[in-house]
Parts: structure tokens; sequence; C-alpha cells
């Protein structure tokens, strides 16, 4: 059995954060990826970084701007806390060799973000993942730890009610391992694809979540689902907000920048649940454009100038040129709200320690909660950084004093019998049909605007699914790179969570944030400003709640 | 109403370690939208048609670089090639992949060599202790500054340049474009101060086993264009510690025959590149030239007008527009 002391599962910027700090801390760490650190769905991240860091700037009004942008369910202290590492950790990652755009002066250039009361978002071009994926992964690289890239998780090993290691599935080899630790990190990201309409990654199928969950931890507020505004429409590609903060305009099919009857202030600049909500509206009022991959808006660029558009939305010239064939210097790009990220997650603390010993979780697979019911832009990298290394930090410290795993062979047996079993079925349900089917499922019934009728009927269909997935079956009979089983992993965790998403969106009776429900359009803040909290029982999701930690800022209406 | 769409074959490269001795091609056609990208294709295959066939994918929008594969026999990003223009050209989509790099399976390749030229260039900032960075606050650095990095920082490691440079696959001294325009983003960082000993490494390194082909540049999906850096470096190396490797002390030789003479001096390029005593060790291809080509080994002379050649080298030097 492979051993180490702290395991980091997700080579990301939460993974990668984690990992440094424990090697820093002395211990013995490995980081285990479904894909090389390089490859991670961070790098997709566009827009930029949030940190106050200007003079005309304060934290104070970054905390306000995150706590009034996640609808008054995100955590104070934690938000306080996050909020004043924000400047350190930028200037941490420009230490570490991060290439960040500059301004004149040779300080970090900033740009306006979506619900921010000011310009704060530092950035690297429209590429700032990318930036900080490589200038991390290149200082992680001076460090000795070990990787093991290209690994599948697929279970988490609890032992005398601490996490004691996990099995992961190598796909080179196609062999199964335990990995024996005194301290697991999760950092495995978020589980977009459960949607058919998602800016994420393939890869992002929730797999840490659904080990998490598997294992008894409690995942938090799954039914607050944030939708970006602008993806490109019929891939779902990400239109980063920066595209908006660098002074684009949103237009309807009469022409007009709707945003001024959702957001009369700071129009196409309001936080992304209201501009997607404002979006869908438009199109069920009959002022989209419609076409073969379904009804749209424009983001028109044009009026910016070549010159702008090309250097700081580079990235999005060429999505634009490539995906959609539409030049955004000279056309307007057509959008629609995808899937983007999840406010929800494993529940963790600041110091990102969940309800399991030995059992940590950071980045979007984590939910602290400091994003409460809506995420604001430029808050997404920041978290995988400031609580990326939290998490590592505290699974260090617990590994300095914890016992050796108490594991034996037997323990990977009984994990992995159930999987062998998917290969030797001569009949049984494709993977790849029952993850199709879930994502329209969650498209149609679980999307942006939702009611008790679609959320039950969503509900009996996940179920149905799940039924179905009993008898999933893997007919690749390969061991080297066999995705056949990959897809029926990730395809089992995306199922579970899915029904956790529905179950909580089900439950909460009101309109917060990104969660609309069309039958309580209300917030309700004497009875649902709690934090959802599911377990999973026997059967499905069980739902406890838990208060929302408050410091300073008393619940108003959200208006931008 | 629908776009209408094409019939498209692919011929996919299939290798499984276990049971196929050889590759084989294994042909699906499908019904598809010209603008469908190769990615998405492959993806139906597998969801529709066939399981069984592997390869790597995950962000589907060019920035994570794990697609890269030969799609008619160049090596592209899957995700962002479109299979209309390739049916218009080639008829078919061949699907294989990459060069340089051993198959594990079907169009997974070892991308282990890879890496490891990767880390040989030590992809990090070096700092001399005696100079540390502001405690509190980040390094300046103007937007000029910036632009020296060039499209280096684009790079998201799909080792498409990799696969296509012939470099790779003739020398394993070369380290291959990607790793060498990751050099040459940390020579130019304002903030590395190991700046001449990078130099000095590469330019015995492998630097001058690049062939200038630039094939690696027109393979690159986010424009990094390597041999343009490859270039650079060799400028930079030579800046800075004079020519020290055969490769440098042609590229040398060649530059200063040219202005001094005009023309080529075949015999002083070689006493140039490879010293005097160097020079007995060529005797032999020496005489095999003067006897098929005596021309080439015949006595330096220099070209009529040939001070307009040293206007031009001083135009260059000053950087100033040369004179027409």
């Amino acid at each position: 059995m492979i051993r180490h002391e702290v395991v980091v599962v997700g080579a990301g910027l939460a993974g990668q954060r984690a990992a440094l700090a424990a090697v820093e801390a002395g211990r013995d760490v490995a980081v285990v990826s479904k894909l090389h650190p390089l490859r991670s769905h961070s790098g997709a991240a566009q827009g930029g970084i949030n940190a106050a860091v200007g003079a005309e700037d304060s934290v104070d009004t970054h905390i306000y701007d995150t706590v009034k942008g996640s609808d008054y369910l995100g955590d104070q202290d934690a938000i306080e806390f996050f909020c004043r590492e924000a400047g350190p950790t930028v200037v941490e990652m420009e230490h570490f060799g991060t290439i960040f755009s500059r301004a004149p002066d040779g300080s970090l250039a900033r740009r306006a973000f979506g619900g921010a009361g000011f310009p704060r978002t530092i950035y690297a071009a429209d590429r700032t993942g990318l930036a900080l994926l490589q200038g991390l992964w290149e200082r992680l690289g001076t460090e000795e730890f070990t990787l093991y890239s290209e690994w599948d998780l697929t279970e988490l090993l609890v032992r005398d009610g601490s996490v004691q290691g996990l099995v992961a599935f190598d796909r080179r080899r196609g062999e199964f391992e335990m990995i024996g630790a005194k301290s697991v990190v999760l950092a495995t990201g978020p589980a977009g694809r459960i949607y058919g309409h998602t800016t994420n990654a393939h890869s992002c199928t929730g797999d840490g979540l659904a080990a998490a969950y598997d294992a008894g931890a409690y995942l938090k507020d799954m039914e607050f689902v944030q939708f970006h505004p602008t993806a490109l429409l019929e891939s779902s590609i990400l239109i980063t907000e920066g595209a908006r903060g660098e002074g684009g305009y949103l237009r309807n099919s009469a022409g007009e920048r709707f945003m001024s009857r959702y957001a009369p202030h700071v129009l196409e600049l309001a936080s992304r649940d209201v501009v997607s909500r404002a979006i869908v509206t438009e199109v069920l009022a009959g002022r989209g454009f419609h076409g073969p991959y379904g009804d749209y808006v424009h983001l028109e660029l044009m009026h910016l100038g070549k010159e702008k558009v090309e250097s700081r939305l580079q990235e999005i010239c060429d999505y634009s040129r490539h995906f959609a064939g539409i030049d955004p210097v000279t056309e307007p790009i057509p959008v629609y709200p995808a899937q983007h990220y999840m406010m929800g997650g494993i529940g963790t603390n600041s110091r990102g320690e969940t309800n399991l010993p030995g059992l940590y979780a950071a980045g979007e697979a984590a939910c602290v909660s400091i994003h409460g019911a809506n995420r604001l832009g430029g808050n997404s990298l920041l978290e995988t950084l400031v609580f990326g290394k939290q998490a590592g930090l505290a699974a260090a410290e617990h590994a300095e004093r914890a016992t050796a795993p108490a594991l034996d062979a037997a323990d990977l047996d009984r994990s992995v019998a159930p999987i062998r079993a998917w290969s030797s079925r001569s009949d049984g349900e494709d993977p790849s049909t029952l993850r199709t089917e879930m994502q329209r499922t969650m498209d149609r019934y679980v999307g942006i605007y939702r009611n008790e009728a679609d959320l039950l009927e969503g509900l009996r269909q996940v179920r149905a699914l799940r039924a179905r997935f009993e008898r999933v079956r893997v007919v690749d009979r390969s061991r080297v790179f066999n995705l056949n089983l990959t897809d029926a992993v990730e395809t089992g965790h995306m199922l579970e969570l899915a029904e956790t998403i529905v179950v909580g969106a089900y439950a909460r009776t009101e309109s917060r944030g990104a969660h609309s429900r069309t039958d309580y359009p209300k917030r309700d803040d004497a009875r649902w400003m709690r934090h959802t909290l599911a377990k999973r029982a026997a059967d499905g999701p069980q739902l406890s709640y838990s208060p929302v930690a408050y410091t300073r800022w008393e619940p108003k209406e959200r208006v931008y | 109403m629908a776009e209408t769409t094409v019939s498209a074959t692919f011929d996919v490269y299939r290798f499984d370690p276990a049971v196929d001795r050889a590759a084989r091609y294994q042909r699906y056609t499908l019904d598809l939208a010209p603008h469908t990208p190769v990615l998405t294709a492959l993806l139906r295959i597998r969801a529709e048609v066939d399981p069984t066939l592997s390869l790597r994918y995950s962000c589907r929008s060019a920035i994570c670089g794990s697609c890269a594969m030969q799609v008619n026999s160049k090596s592209r990003l899957a995700c962002e090639t479109q299979i209309g223009p390739e049916i218009a050209r080639h008829g078919r989509i061949v699907v294989e992949p990459m060069h340089n790099q051993p198959v594990l399976r079907d169009l997974v390749v070892d991308q282990t060599p890879f890496w490891r030229e990767y880390e040989r260039v030590e992809p990090h900032l070096k700092l001399d202790p005696a100079r540390p960075m502001p405690a509190d606050r980040p390094t300046s650095m103007t937007p000029e500054q910036v632009e020296r990095f060039k499209e280096t920082p684009r790079c998201i490691a799909c080792a498409a340049c990799y696969s296509s440079c012939p470099a790779v696959e003739a020398d394993p001294e070369f380290p291959g474009p990607m790793a060498l325009a990751k050099l040459y983003r940390y020579v130019v960082d304002p903030r590395d101060t190991a700046t001449r000993e990078r130099l000095v490494g590469i330019q015995a390194g492998g630097l001058w086993l690049c062939l200038r082909c630039h094939l690696c540049t027109d393979a690159c999906p986010k424009d990094v264009r390597p041999s343009e850096r490859i270039r650079d470096l060799k400028e930079l190396a030579i800046a800075a510690q004079g020519a020290t490797e055969h490769g440098s002390r042609h590229a040398v030789g060649f530059k200063e025959s040219i202005r001094d003479a005009g023309l080529l001096n075949e015999m002083q390029l070689v006493r140039r590149t490879y010293g005097p005593l160097g020079l007995f060790g060529q005797l032999g291809q020496g005489l095999r030239i003067w006897r098929k080509k005596p021309e080439v080994v015949r006595r330096p002379h220099r070209i009529e007008k040939a001070e307009e050649i040293e206007k031009i080298y001083a135009a260059l030097d000053t950087g100033t527009e040369a004179p027409k």
C-alpha cells in the first residue's frame, strides 16, 4: 500500500496551494489528480482575481460587496478573513512568478467586474486562471512531493470515524490502488457536468464531493448553482465577465440595452444571478434572437475598438472566431446563460475542516461559505488560493499528531469489488446514456427558474436514473486508459450529487441569489437565512440546516 | 431550422497494447454540421457508437491542452479543429496520436519525455538571495516589460509543437520548442536573476539543434511562435556569452563572412565553426567537396560594392531602417 502523510486530491489551484502549504510545513505530501496539473480547470478561469489593494479601494468594500453578492447567505466572519487575505495572496502569487497585466506605472492592472463597487479585479489578459496555474505549478515544482497524475478518485476510506486514506484508479496501468493518509484534502473542483449546458470542462464531475458524501461528510448549500450570463451559444464556452467589465453591452432583439430594466445603476455589471435572470426573462418575453441552437441575446464589444478587444480579450477573440465563427471586433457575440459554478460543496470552516476528522476540502469542491447564494466574479480564483492554503496548513497540522492509518489489503478489495462487477455484466446500462439523460433532466427542471412541479419531476427522473445506474455496464475490456470505466465512475458520482441539488432546491421555499423559485419569488430571511446540509442516508439525502455567521452587515434588499 | 449536415468519414488510429500487435484504423461515419469540432465528433463516437475509443480531453475550449492529436497529418487541438474545412480539403478526417511520444493506447500518448524536457529548463523563478523581492507588494513591471514575454504566457503545454518538430525526432539532446519557449519566458522575466546562467546552460544544452523549419510555430494553437523565441534565445545567448558552440560559431561566422566579403567564404566558415584544430577533422569532407564542386572551395574574394552590405549591417546594428 502507498502511504503519505497528507494526500491532496485535485491539482488545480486549490489543490496545489494546499500541497505547497503542507510541504512547507514539513509533511510528506502526495497529489492525486485525474489530469496533469497544468490541464486543471482552474486554467480556464478568464477574468481575474479580486483584491482591494488600491489606495481608493478598501477591504471593507470588498467584504460588503461579497456579502451583498451572496444575498446574505455568506458567512460574514469567513468573508472578512477571505477579503483580508486577498492582497497578500495576490502579492504572493506575483512573487511566485505569475505574469499579470500591468498598469503604465508598473503596478498590477485592475478591471471592473460584476457586483463590485470598485474596479478591483486583477488580471492577466483574459487568461488569469492559466497565468496563476502556471505560476503556482512552477513554484510548487521546486518542492519535494509525489504526483499521481491521471488517477481517478473512487472512494475515501473511513476507519474509526476518521478518514485514513482513499482508493484511486491509475488510468495508465489500469490498477486500483489504496493510498493511506493521515490527512486527505479534497480539491477536486465542481460537478458542472451534471448539466448539459455548462461552461465547465468535461472533467468537472464532482468526484471529491461524491466521495466525501459517501464517507459521511455534509454537502452544504448544493441547491445554489450559478449560471454565467454569457456563455457562447451551442458550445456553452465561457465568455468572461471581463468582456462587460471592459465595457461590453448586452442587447436584445429590439436593440435595447435591456439591463437598464433590471439593474438601473450598474446595468451589465450587476451580479451574475441578476444578469442571467434578466437574459432569460428577455427571451421568455419574446425579445431574444432565435437560431438553430436556441434563443440568445447579443454581447457587443464592437464599440470598444479593435485594439482594446484584441489585447485585453485575446482569448475571447479566439473562442468567438474558432467556436462560433464570429469576429467580436465587428460582430455581436451570441450568448445565453449556462451552468458555471457551484456555490455549494463539501461543508468546511475557514480552515478547510469538514465534519470528518482527517478530511479537508478547498476551492470549488468546498463550501465555507463565502459565496452564499451567489458568487461574485473574481472571488473564485481568490478562494482557491486563500482556502487551499488554509486547508493545507490544517491538514499538515492534523497529520503531525495523527496515528498511522489502519488499513489492510482487504479494504481495497471490498472497495473495488462493486466496480469490477460493472465489467463482468453481459447486459446493462450505458454510462454515457445515463449521463446525457441526467444532463437533460437538470437543464430542463433544475435551471435558472425553478418551481415545485419541475423540481418534483426532476427528482423523479434523477432517482429513476440512479436506479438504472445500479445496473451500469462497462464494455471496454482494456486496462489502459479505459475511459468507459472512468465514465461510469463519474456518472455515478454526478447522479448522487444531482439528487442533493434537487432535494435542496425543492426544500428551499424562497428565492435567494442563484436559487429562484417562481412559486416563492421573495427572499425569506426569517425562515431561510440558513445553510442547507445534506447527509447521505439509505433513502437519499437527509437535510438539516445550520445558521449563517453574522458580523456587521444586516440583510438588505439587493439592488444593483 | 437546423443547419445542414455533411456525412463525415473518420479513420481513427486504434491500438490497444493488450491485444493489438500493430495499429489499425477504424472507420466511423457520422452526419454532422460542418462547424462541428473534431473533438465533439470523437466524443459522439464514444457516446453513441464505440465507448472503447480512448483519448485525452477536458476543457473543449483550447485552454487545457489535453486534446492535441494528428488531424489529417497535422498536430492540432481536436477541440478547435472544425470538420468542414478538413473534409473539403481531404475528403475524410484521419485522426492519429501525436508524434514523438510513444502511443499508450489509441490517441493517448506517453508525455513523459515532453514533461521531462519542460522540467529540464528549470521553469521557475530563480532568485538571488541578495536581491529579495519587495516584502509586501508586487514587483514593479511595466507593460513594456510584460511585452517582452511575447506570446509565451499563452502556452498551454499541449505538445503540438513537440509532436511536429523534426529536431525532436532526430536528436534526443534537443529540448523541443515548448521547453525552449518556456526558457525564453524565464530569461526575459525581470524578476529572474539567473538570466546569464540559463543562457550559458542552453547554448551548450541543445539550443543550436533547432532546424529553423518553423513547423512548431505553424502547429501552435495559441500563437506562441516557439521558433521565433528560439531565435531570440540564440541571439541572447551569443550576446551574453559569445559564440561557444559549433552552432553559434557557425551563425556568427556566417554573419561575419557576408559582412566582410559580401559572400560566403566556406573555408573561413569551417575554421570559424570548428576552430583551427577542428579544421583538420573536416579535411576529409572538404576534399570530397573539392573533388565534386571545386567552386565551393575557391579562393576567397570580395564582391563588388561590398560596402553596400556593410551599410545594411550598420543599419541593422543600430536598429534604423536599412538603406533602400
